[in-house]
């Protein structure tokens, strides 16, 4: 008996190790910790939205090492452009980017054969489909299309407005729908630099504003007091440069900058007016993007430096961190989905990370120190949410309800589901329970609205009980008095504890 | 002719704020045992404040509780009040002792207590936009508190009201270098403790080697 049950223990054993070879690891072990951030802004640890799917580079693509890439855009007819900046080249290839479509390096400009040097950004207008290209150290911006004709130069404007002495050496480039040019360039504090579609300079636009710190207010009043000459020499005020831009469909710009000194404007949704409105989506003044700064040991933490920004499929908001090597993707109504990333050298780790693109489900960091591109998948938990935050944003709370419960199966700790949940319950006027909700995800504001209705509900089906009781107590209290004011009753002693002995005696 | 039990001369005080400290001197009265009450309710107010506030005003951070910054905000914070004022006070030649100005400082406290766990209370049923009301009843109980606050200072030490608001201020002073000294002393103990225990880790290796 004993033999026979060992033998078939052994191949019952067997077969589990034959089976399991075959499991498919669904959730990837990343080189990094997955968090998220709970309803008091403490990291928590969470699940990976997107997973470190493999890298690509020069040599995998087979047109050569890139030498420091700089920028990176992915076309709406999927292809990505790569500014290669030290090989002075622009490399289109497929999304997968497995081969190579094009290689840009001479254009053609009247006949005349004109070569780029340090090119550091490329943008392709989706609605015209020309090319834009930073050439940084030949101070222009390049408008081509997709054969190399060159069509229009963006040189430094010759304004008034643009002083001489101020270098023009473009760094990012973006295009709006009626073909404005703006660039980012780092000397200039003012916003970035615009010209209109015939090549003329416009003008600023978007400027950051100026942090009002102490020591600011300390500079704005010692020059009230300081001559001439003391003002030279103190410090000046000026905003800073942005340094990393993307424009959504609808035409809103979004900006970042990289400080670790201030706290303001470190990501703007701009308007085609140049106003900040990121107030617009539920965020005010001292919203964090990036790591949470914690509030004890924040000497060994490090502030986040915002380099690059991207505007996804869904919305989503893609910001680039540069200091930690995380990408932070923040939902269109400023709500963290997930961080991934980390400086390193496993893959999914960036020892310089550069530029951001999104493709549909798709992430691209470029990273130019690792001289590649790495690319994320979204993971079975990131189309959930996706899912269910594509549904939020768009109003229909019932229909999320599903996703946003199928989410907290994952990730019991993923704050936004709760709101999501509490949503769906306060749309279907279930007040206790979108209560409960919303205090989970600590959703102040749509708890007070939940309860203004809740009150209201409970008002109105007690209020024959309520009215009855008081009734009640009105003639109670009146009947007690008759009877006390015709010495029915007597005041008990207990009345006499409050009163006054004195009184009584006088 | 004014007799009044202990409970009866906390409700005259509170409705009269200054015929009734004047009252509360004459006889002689007040009791400790009330006062150390009020002073636990005051801690309890910190409590519930800390962690019973309506959600929608205040989320408390659920993850710890700390017992000894509630405790420092009531007993401490109040006892250091006392002791300060009656130190003070000898410089402004005030009559009053430790225990009338503990006395009158903790009778003092029972609007704010009581416009506290009111605002509390209310803070469950109230929305964000009808925060305005828990304000008002907050305002008037803290104004009706300081009132008696002055009053009883006034009145314990028989001053005029300059001199009392001056002796206020000077308390408040007093305190704020009490904590620092507090601070520096328990710093000194620490190092001294350290030196000490450092002197007896070296000393034990030694002797085992």
């Amino acid at each position: 008996m004993g033999k026979a049950f060992r033998r078939m223990f052994s191949m019952v054993a067997a077969l589990a190790i034959f089976v399991s070879a075959f499991a498919v690891n669904l959730s990837a072990l990343e080189a990094y910790d997955p968090y998220s951030y709970d309803r008091w802004w403490d990291p928590i640890p969470s699940q990976v939205g997107y997973y470190a799917d493999y890298f690509a580079d020069g040599v995998t693509l087979g047109c050569g090492a890139f030498n420091e890439p700089s920028g990176m855009h992915v076309s709406r007819d999927g292809l990505i452009y790569i500014a290669d900046k030290n090989n002075d080249r622009i490399v289109v290839t497929d999304i997968e980017v497995k081969t190579v479509v094009r290689e840009m390096r001479a254009f053609n400009y009247n006949g005349e054969v004109v070569t780029l040097n340090k090119p550091s950004d490329v943008f392709v207008d989706q609605y015209t489909g020309f090319i834009y290209i930073c050439d940084s150290d030949n101070e222009r911006v390049v408008k081509c299309d997709t054969e190399g004709n060159v069509e229009r130069f963006f040189t430094k404007p010759d304004s008034e407005l643009y002083s001489d002495e101020l270098s023009y050496i473009p760094s990012k480039v973006i295009v709006d729908k009626a073909g404005i040019v703006y660039v980012i360039v780092p000397s200039v504090t003012r916003g970035a630099v615009m010209f209109s579609p015939a090549g003329d300079f416009v003008g600023f636009y978007g400027a950051n504003r100026v942090e009002t710190t102490g020591e600011i207010l300390a500079n704005a009043f010692w020059s009230l007091i300081s001559s001439e000459e003391q003002r030279g020499r103190s410090v000046r005020s000026t905003p800073l440069g942005f340094t990393g831009f993307d424009i959504d469909d609808n035409g809103f710009i979004y900006t970042v900058t990289d400080s670790q000194d201030t706290s303001i404007d470190l990501l703007k949704k701009l308007n085609p007016r140049g106003d900040n409105i990121i107030d617009s989506l539920g965020v005010d003044e001292a919203w964090i993007f990036g790591d949470v700064p914690p509030l004890y040991y924040s000497i060994h933490a490090r502030r986040s430096r915002l380099v690059d920004v991207n505007i996804g499929p869904n919305g989503e908001i893609n910001i680039l961190d540069f200091q930690n090597g995380r990408i932070f993707q923040y939902d269109s109504e400023c709500w963290l989905m997930f961080v991934m990333g980390g400086i390193g050298e496993q893959l999914g780790t960036f020892r310089s990370p550069a530029a951001l693109a999104s493709y549909e489900n798709k992430l691209f960091v470029l990273d130019s120190r690792k001289n590649n591109i790495t690319v994320f998948t979204r993971t079975a938990f990131g189309e959930l949410v996706t899912e269910a935050t594509v549904l939020y944003i768009g109003g229909f709370f019932e229909e999320s309800l599903e996703p946003w419960q199928q989410v907290l199966k994952y990730d019991g700790n993923y704050r936004r589901a709760y709101g999501g949940i509490g949503a769906a319950h306060f749309g279907n006027l279930n007040y206790g329970e979108a209560m409960k909700y919303f205090k989970l995800a600590r959703y102040q504001g749509y708890y007070s609205r939940a309860l203004a209705g809740y009150r209201d509900e409970w008002m109105r089906s007690n209020f024959n009980a309520i009215l009855t009781a008081v009734s009640i107590l009105i003639v109670c209290s009146l009947t007690l008095k008759l009877l006390f004011k015709f010495k029915i009753l007597k005041k008990p002693q207990i009345r006499k504890l409050f009163s006054y002995r004195g009184k009584s005696n006088a | 002719m004014l007799e009044l039990t202990q409970w009866q001369f906390l409700k005259h005080i509170i409705f009269r704020p200054f015929e009734g400290y004047e009252d509360l001197r004459w006889k002689k009265s007040g009791s400790m045992a009330i006062s150390w009450g009020i002073v636990v309710l005051l801690f309890l107010e910190r409590f519930f404040y800390e962690r019973f506030y309506g959600f929608q005003y205040y989320a408390s951070y659920d993850k710890i509780f700390n017992i000894i910054p509630l405790f420092f905000q009531s007993f401490i914070l109040f006892l250091m009040w006392v002791i300060a004022n009656w130190a003070m006070c000898t410089l402004f030649d005030g009559e009053g002792t430790v225990k009338r100005i503990f006395v009158n400082s903790a009778y003092a406290l029972v609007p704010f207590i009581v416009s506290s766990f009111i605002g509390i209370f209310l803070s469950h049923f109230l929305i964000m936009e009808e925060y305005v009301f828990i304000q008002i009843i907050g305002v008037v109980g803290f104004a009706w508190s300081l009132l008696l606050m002055i009053s009883g200072i006034k009145t314990v030490h028989q001053f005029g009201i300059w001199k009392t608001l001056s002796l206020m201020l000077l308390t408040l002073i007093a305190m704020v270098a009490m904590l620092f000294l507090i601070i520096l002393l328990l710093t000194l103990f620490q190092q001294m403790l350290i030196f000490v225990l450092s002197i007896y880790t070296e000393l034990s290796y030694r002797i085992r080697v």
